[in-house]
């Protein structure tokens, strides 16, 4: 009965946040900033945005079922497609909540919260050459395609697991998954292994969004779907209508999408604002090309040849946006929902003992870090793992507090005391164990400038690091292999995947992070003695001496299992904040030094200026653009 | 001649065969980055490392992985001929994507080339004509100022003043012909092929005088002078022929150099030629585009290497090859 209520508050406090979202189209709480800033109605109609960046990055080639990387799940949700829910276009908290899309309402629940019904509205259409209304059938074949294996579902452990039937290893996308049911066109019910308190947010992410089989369905390799999407939402790649779909041989890749250079995209002619109460879709068109050359891009955008750029711009460009009066309201800080800090492996020593990895959280001046990032624009001071707007229990919780985050020396050496490395007691580390610690960091600023940084507060309580700068892919090669043993490491930084601490936190600190090659567990919280002997002897040795000096290895599955069963609301987010808690005091696997920022710039054609929080990028979705141009123009189509 | 074509040529194969096993051994035996691990998302759990794997073909023997792929470079694979394979990064073919690079490339090296061409041997022949003169030390000035500039200086330096200053030419990017017509791409070739030629004309300009002025003391010159040839015919048809052999020994070197990617210059400018694609294939861990880009200049390079060789037997009467 407790469950059962817990679930109707729950569905009662996710329609509030949806009503209010719903209703306000202008960027909820925020409001709209910016240079041209207008409201509602007066936003102009039409134009063109143009953007460039450096490389497209891609994970997944851009097919919604394998993708993870966030700027393509920002174009697919804001422009391209439409999945059951989506998140609101909007900044903080409200804007990492699930609001209903194809869906009529957040869904019905079961009792005993093992189903899940949702109805689809009436009147969404595929974008050509589709050209037809979508169904149930449609999301439930997004869900058949993340339990293929061979599409790589880089994601699929969110779903795999959790509804009945789906193991992320079937064979054949045609395969129906027992737990998902489509009793007709309009109604898709999920049955679940086990009550998930964040299913919702899960049901936000783009690799749940419809997709039609007779296209999709051609492609059973990871990521060749990605030339070929085709739209449900309010734009398309231009040329989408010439896509032959007779079969699926005659299909060529869509002219407007370009991996090697660009992403142009129109208005989707099938598209009804009627039945989207998000977007909405001012700007007629969208071109997105491949500029190798970052300074060159910002030199465009200040010359009026693009409307904006995301990411953190060139040194000497920064440092004009920061203090040129007129170009202060084109750039905006906004909160990233990432986390940057330096990961301890707890079975080498010395950050095998907790006082060595607390003395470490003490004695890092994080003020300098960010300094040297740029400063406040560059993000805030991390104090705990979980982001504020993911986790806002913790928004002032600092277990290592210290005066203006500049490091309290005294008490990392009071921890260094307490340590089996300090034999003297002097709060001074004298056990060769101190000596030339390897420190992975990436070989570019500015990880470059926090070397010497950390060299030297290191050196306070004794420990000399000696640092490896590696390319930013080697460095996480290097530390994702457990057989490197590597003690401590600069380069990691960890974003959301979706707006709940669980999305945050599963892989980081979960014996399902854990593997030989690939680990995201970069300080082993939980590891077993089984796990260490597949990755190799030297992993066995050095659990063995771990769990001899200090005992078992702290493990938090089952607090993890504990918070996920917990349903959404203010008990959801207390049992995550508890688990941070102990993660932050009683493991200590991290020193959590930055928050990142979002950074963008603007060019003065930008109107109604939104971040959408869920992105951590410009809401497409709201903004507008005041250059008067068409994509024929702007491509040289005319 | 024609035999030792042929040789050269076989030659030239067994080379790229060399050199692509080299680049295989350096790029899938002992990676920096594993791919497989980079292509399975953020977290990368064994069994999506293991399909990926499968997928990219490495979970092979990497013998059975070299043969593959020399196999398909000769007769081909699912997406035609040459079989260059497929982007780890956007799962489609690299073949029309290295092509469409090339392309670029070679509009922008042949057009520096020409440039260079035109500025530098003019100017080291007026140098050699008149050492030490005004012209001659001012020409000499501006050869120390090409040779020591960086593209990655002066190619911003440019961009800032004719572009975002004063607005006389059109910033980066490439602007092909069949689609925004020839003015346009022409307008935006100008710069690239300004910097990249400035460095080769000065190195050329330094060649040429250098090369013409030790041809002019030469006795069949003076013997040329004394049968009462004018000095215009001396120098072009005596003194400059004989100077500009080693010049095109360089300047084959230089263009098959350039065609495998005028890396810098491409990436200021934002050119999306083969260099630009090496270097962002490198960091991504794009391995068979990693292999088909050193094929690519490899292959321009000895053969540029053959066609100077063959030019030398007309240019010189001295050379014969059998």
């Amino acid at each position: 009965m407790k469950k059962h209520l817990m679930l109707v508050a729950l569905v009662s406090a996710l329609a509030l946040v949806a009503a209010s979202c719903g209703g306000d189209e202008e960027g909820g709480e925020t409001g709209p900033t910016g240079p041209t800033a207008e409201t509602g109605a007066g936003v102009t109609q039409g134009g063109v945005v143009r953007e460039e960046l450096t490389d497209f990055g891609f994970t997944g080639a851009f097919d919604p079922t394998g993708e993870y990387l966030g700027t393509a799940w920002s174009w697919y949700q804001q422009m391209l497609i439409r999945g059951l829910l989506m998140y609101p276009g909007v900044a903080g908290e409200e804007g990492n909540v699930p609001v209903p899309d194809l869906a009529t309402d957040l869904g019905q629940v079961s009792a005993d919260g093992l189903t899940v019904t949702f109805t689809l509205k009436d009147g969404v259409m595929f974008g050509p050459p589709v050209d037809r209304e979508i169904t149930s059938q449609d999301i439930a074949f997004a869900f058949q395609r993340i339990n293929t294996e061979s599409l790589v579902a880089q994601y699929g452990n969110y779903y795999c697991g959790t509804i009945v039937g789906m193991t992320c290893d079937a064979k054949s996308q045609d395969e129906p998954i027992e737990g998902i049911e489509t009793p007709d066109d309009k109604t898709i019910v999920f049955t679940l292994e086990r009550p998930t308190g964040d299913l919702l947010y899960r049901l936000a992410q783009p690799a749940t969004y419809a997709m039609p089989p007779e296209v999709a369905g051609c492609f059973d390799k990871a990521g060749d779907y990605g030339r070929f999407l085709i739209s449900s939402g309010p734009y398309m790649f231009m040329g989408s209508e010439d896509l032959d779909i007779t079969s699926c041989d005659t299909m060529k890749p869509i002219e407007g999408w370009d991996p090697d250079s660009h992403m142009y995209l129109v208005r989707n002619p099938n598209y009804d604002a009627a039945t989207d109460d998000v977007r909405d879709a001012n700007f007629d068109g969208w071109t997105l090309t491949i500029n190798t050359n970052l300074e060159d891009s910002y030199n465009k955008l200040l010359n009026g040849e693009l409307d904006l750029l995301h990411g953190a711009p060139p040194a000497a460009i920064l440092q004009q946006y920061l203090t040129n009066p007129d170009l202060q309201d084109n750039f905006k800080s906004e909160e990233g929902d990432r986390t940057w800090y330096l990961t301890m492996n707890l079975l080498v020593p010395p950050f095998d003992d907790i006082h060595v990895r607390k003395a470490a959280n003490f004695v890092v001046d994080k003020a300098a870090m960010l300094q040297s990032t740029g400063g406040p624009s560059s993000g805030l001071i991390a104090t705990t793992i979980e982001p504020p707007s993911v986790l806002p229990d913790l928004a002032d919780y600092d277990p290592y507090a210290s005066p203006n985050h500049a490091g309290d020396v005294e008490a990392a050496k009071a921890e260094m005391q307490q340590s089996r490395y300090d034999e003297d007691g002097d709060g001074v580390c004298d056990d060769p164990a101190c000596d030339n610690v390897l420190m992975v960091n990436r070989n570019y600023e500015p990880w470059t400038e926090y070397t010497p940084i950390l060299q030297e507060n290191f050196a306070e309580i004794g420990i000399n690091l000696k640092v490896r700068e590696l390319e930013v892919g080697t460095s996480y090669t290097t530390i994702q292999t457990m057989n490197n043993l590597v003690p401590i490491a600069a380069n990691a930084g960890w974003g959301k995947d979706y707006g709940s601490p669980y999305g945050f936190d599963f892989f980081l600190f979960n014996t399902a992070g854990l593997s030989c090659e690939g680990s995201v567990n970069y300080s082993n919280v939980g590891i077993t003695e089984d796990v260490a002997k597949e990755c190799g002897d030297n992993v066995v040795d050095a659990y063995n001496a771990a769990v001899e000096a200090n005992g078992e290895i702290p493990n938090v599955d089952a607090d993890m299992e504990a918070c996920v069963a917990t349903p959404l609301g203010p008990e959801y987010n207390a049992c995550w904040a508890a688990l941070d808690q102990k993660l932050m005091e009683e493991i200590v696997p991290w020193v959590p030094y930055r928050w990142g920022a979002a950074n963008i710039a603007l060019g003065d054609t930008v109107e109604n200026y939104t971040f959408d929080q869920s992105a951590g990028l410009i809401a497409y979705s709201k903004i507008g653009v005041n250059n008067g141009l068409t994509i024929e123009e702007v491509t040289g189509t005319a | 001649m024609l035999r030792y074509i042929v040789r050269r040529l076989l030659w030239v194969l067994v080379t790229l065969l060399l050199i692509t096993l080299i680049t295989y051994l350096i790029f899938f035996v002992m990676p920096p980055t594993k791919p497989e691990v980079n292509f399975a998302g953020k977290q990368p759990t064994p069994e999506l490392v293991a399909e990926v794997r499968r997928q990219f073909g490495l979970d092979k023997p990497v013998i059975v992985q070299y043969g593959l792929f020399a196999k398909r470079i000769f007769l081909g694979d699912e997406y035609g001929w040459p079989g260059l394979g497929f982007s780890f990064t956007t799962r489609d073919a690299l073949k029309p994507i290295i092509f469409d690079r090339l392309l670029v490339t070679l509009q922008l090296a042949i057009g520096a080339a020409i440039l260079w061409l035109l500025v530098g041997i003019p100017i080291g022949i007026l140098s050699a004509l008149r050492p030490r003169s005004v012209f001659d030390r001012a020409a000499m000035g501006f050869a120390l100022f090409g040779v020591s500039t960086p593209v990655f200086f002066l190619g911003p330096v440019l961009l800032y003043i004719f572009w975002f200053k004063l607005g006389w030419l059109p910033g980066s990017g490439f602007y092909s012909i069949g689609q925004y017509g020839f003015e346009e791409w022409f307008m935006h070739m100008i710069m690239p092929w300004s910097v990249l030629a400035l460095a080769f004309a000065a190195f050329y300009a330094r060649m040429t005088r250098g090369n013409l002025i030790e041809a002019m003391g030469e006795d069949y010159i003076r013997t040329a002078r004394a049968k009462g040839l004018s000095e215009r015919r001396v120098v072009m048809k005596h003194g400059l022929r004989a100077s500009l052999t080693p010049i095109v020994t360089i300047l084959g070197l230089d263009l098959g150099a350039l065609l495998g990617g005028a890396l810098i210059t491409e990436t200021v400018f934002n050119l999306p030629g083969l260099g630009a694609f090496a270097v962002k294939s490198v960091f991504s861990g794009d391995l068979y585009a990693i292999l088909d880009v050193t094929l690519i200049a490899a292959f321009f390079i000895t053969f540029a290497n053959l066609v100077v060789d063959v030019v030398y037997a007309f240019l010189d009467p001295r050379v014969r090859y059998t």
